[in-house]
């Protein structure tokens, strides 16, 4: 192999090797699951609607002085309470648009969509 | 609704905002403190009275809220060394909550309920107007001010639960 022919094809593979790497990088940054937050502030979900995608994680933080839940109509999930000053942290599998409220407190209303 | 606003009437509602002009911080925190524990105490008596879910629900909700709202108020006056100072809408308060579960204790089944979730209306409603126009407005703490701003919302969503609890028909 000549000089030229071996710095071709050390060229060509490291193109080929960065390449392969660009791509696995987009692709992981692209199913790379995210952590969303929804605070729960003033008797009020902040935001009171948040698209998220499947394999995502939302943490609910109660800022409030009172015990809240974030609790789906379907039953898809359930909080249960959560204290003042505490969090509860859901990671999401299903897609669909799920309302939730707060049990002790119908009048809080959210929506939560999964794509 | 004829009936809520003479039952309303028949309860002799203090009128808070109208006692409470220019009060000091101490003051305040023994208002605060008054008028959650006789929303308690008013719960209390539902929960043990009343035989509607909904109504002893809410009614276990107003203890559980206030007493939380009472842990920080508490938590927050003993830190900046301020003692709950009696004054005369406090005495109001209270003196209102005692009428009010003296009221409540002459009545059964659905008339108790009724009388307890359109005295809780009124109550929240009196509350936050005290807190707009004279709790928060005095309140000299920065702190103090920030929790009283912060405790407002749990008031207007009392005061909403009440009123969709008033139109329910197992209430009404």
């Amino acid at each position: 192999m000549t000089r030229a022919a071996a710095l071709a094809a050390l060229a060509m593979s490291l193109s080929t090797f960065l390449l392969f790497e660009a791509v696995s990088m987009a692709g992981a940054a692209d199913a790379a699951p995210r952590v969303h937050t929804v605070l729960i502030e003033g008797m009020r979900y902040q935001p009171e609607g948040l698209t998220v995608a499947a394999g995502d994680t939302v943490v609910w933080i109660n800022r409030d002085l009172v015990p809240h839940t974030a609790t789906s109509a379907s039953g898809r999930f359930d909080s249960n309470d959560i204290a003042p000053g505490k969090s509860w942290t859901h990671t999401v599998r299903t897609t669909g648009e799920f309302a939730y409220i707060c049990t002790y407190h119908p009048l809080m209303k959210a929506v939560l969509r999964v794509r | 609704m004829k009936c809520s606003l003479i039952l309303a009437a028949s309860l002799a509602f203090v009128p808070i905002s109208a006692l409470g002009q220019g009060v000091s911080d101490a003051q305040i925190a023994a208002i605060v403190v008054t008028a959650n524990q006789v929303d308690i105490d008013a719960g209390k008596l539902a929960v043990e009275r009343s035989s509607n879910d909904k109504v002893k629900a809410f009614a276990q909700l107003m203890i559980t809220d206030h007493s939380g709202v009472n842990k920080a108020a508490t938590e927050l006056v003993t830190r900046l060394k301020v003692t709950p100072e009696e004054n005369a809408t406090s005495k109001a308060l209270q003196a209102g909550g005692d009428k009010n579960l003296a009221h409540l204790k002459s009545l059964k089944d659905a008339a108790f309920d009724q009388a307890y979730i359109d005295h809780e209306y009124a109550y929240h409603q009196q509350v936050i107007e005290a807190l707009d126009k004279t709790l928060i407005p005095s309140a000299a703490n920065a702190e103090l001010k920030a929790l009283l701003i912060k405790v407002r919302p749990a008031f207007v969503a009392h005061r909403d639960h009440a009123k969709s609890l008033q139109s329910t028909s197992e209430v009404r």
